[in-house]
């Protein structure tokens, strides 16, 4: 439904004001892929499924792409989560497929409308 | 209440013994979900909103058995996603009834008449299909985003009653929702022939994307004392009659979480069937490690404030029922008379 907020396409970068824990639990809320983008340089592509960040070692878990997984990604090796993947609630509200079917109804009755 | 006197005497001598073995946290019925993918999208359902690699996941059979075995609740609800879409749910329910589980399969029913003709399912007193309907045909197919279904899962309905098996419905009502069509609904649900009906109010998800449409608690009070002040001797419902008193406000309850823990491809769902705030690898890390003084009415929780669904609630009634000779002598007042 238009006016519906999405992070997709959003690619934050962590800061005082924007923790990195933020950024993994918004991830974690988002559903669609994501890169998870490693200190090292390196990248993980996938679904972030789950979270903790109450243990000692902080930690988050998804699955790749391909489904394969689920692997543990500590906070620690983690720089910045960019939301590269489509945002696959967006656009999918009871609030759109009630107006689409007020629509078509309206439609079918000016349709058969008498002139 | 049209729960089987077999189902029941497991279920009460199941609660008796965890509260004799001073268990204080203990599973009802265990909500497992072996895929998330599904042959409907409706708009309420935040299940089915993930990427193409985890709606093409599923679990084995074997996870699946491993988690009924871990929990050890009495009660498998097989929800989803739509479990007749599992390439395996015929194996999955066999090994399910040969534990002596009492199994939910909850389903939309599209596919339901193909897979009894197929014979995947075998009848028997330990499966009930439980038969997703949202009310009469206009605001089902409404519910599910997509005409026809109403008619398809009556004809579902028709095909498992006439193979001898045991059906029950499960409505889920959202704000909105007229009373008396909703009596009409239960009407023709019980012409069907179905055993009994489950009836809860909608919840939010935290990640579904129509929470202002769903019911409010004071609004849902109204709206099931409205249905159910005046029950019919012919309805039966599949439920708690205290849990119906709840619904209706007559009985003020804390919800019991861990009443019905959900495992799927992601593990075990914490905390609860409707919020998904993380997962743990067992179900004894799901029970000792969740903070499960952040959930639920008391706790202050927004989430929780206004929920009031079955998952969270009928497993308190059905504790109520067996901790007290009171809650005993309601349930069966309830029961015998036929009020909520």
């Amino acid at each position: 439904m238009e006016g519906e907020k999405t992070l997709e396409g959003w690619t934050p970068e962590p800061d005082a004001e924007l923790p990195l824990a933020h950024i993994v639990d918004l991830a974690f809320d988002y559903r669609g892929n994501t890169t998870v983008v490693k200190r090292d340089g390196t990248e993980l592509h996938g679904y972030v499924f789950n979270r903790d960040a109450d243990v000692e070692a902080p930690y988050l878990e998804m699955f790749d792409t391909d489904g394969g997984g689920p692997y543990r990604v500590p906070y620690a090796e983690v720089r910045t989560i960019h939301f590269t993947g489509k945002d696959t609630a967006a656009g999918k509200s009871y609030a759109a497929w009630i107006a689409r079917k007020q629509a078509e109804k309206a439609g079918r009755q000016a349709g058969h409308a008498p002139p | 209440m049209s729960v089987p006197l077999s189902q029941m005497w497991t279920v009460a001598s199941y609660v008796l013994a965890q509260r004799f073995r001073g268990r204080r946290k203990y599973p009802l019925v265990l909500m497992l979900e072996p895929l998330f993918r599904c042959n409907l999208a409706c708009a309420g359902c935040g299940k089915i909103q993930y990427p193409g690699q985890i709606l093409r996941k599923h679990l084995t059979v074997e996870q699946c058995l491993r988690a009924v075995d871990e929990c050890g609740a009495p009660i498998v609800s097989i929800p989803g996603g739509e479990p007749l879409m599992y390439p395996e749910i015929g194996r999955l329910v066999t090994e399910l009834v040969a534990r002596k589980k009492y199994v939910y399969l909850c389903t939309n029913a599209i596919l339901l008449k193909e897979k009894l003709e197929a014979g995947v399912f075998t009848p028997s007193k330990y499966l009930s299909f439980s038969i997703h309907m949202d009310g009469l045909r206009e605001e089902h197919d409404e519910a599910v985003c997509k005409d026809g279904v109403f008619d398809q899962a009556v004809e579902g309905i028709r095909e498992a009653l006439g193979r001898g098996h045991r059906v029950t419905t499960n409505t889920t009502l959202f704000e909105g929702a007229d009373p008396e069509r909703v009596r009409r609904f239960f009407d023709a649900m019980m012409d069907l022939g179905v055993e009994g009906m489950m009836v809860s109010p909608g919840y939010s998800y935290s990640k579904a994307p129509d929470q202002e449409h769903f019911l409010r608690k004071q609004r849902a009070n109204e709206l099931f004392r409205r249905i159910l002040s005046s029950p019919k001797r012919r309805w039966r419902f599949n439920q708690s009659p205290l849990f119906l008193q709840f619904l209706m406000g007559k009985r003020d309850y804390e919800c019991t979480p861990w009443g019905n823990p959900t495992f799927n491809v992601f593990g075990w769902q914490r905390p609860c069937y409707l919020l998904q705030e993380g997962y743990a690898r067992t179900f004894q890390e799901l029970i000792d490690g969740t903070r499960w003084e952040r959930y639920g009415k008391r706790s202050g929780n927004e989430k929780c404030r206004d929920c009031m669904v079955h998952c969270g609630f009928e497993a308190t009634a059905v504790q109520e029922t067996f901790s007290s000779w009171r809650g005993l002598r309601d349930t069966v007042v309830a029961t015998v008379s036929g009020r909520a």
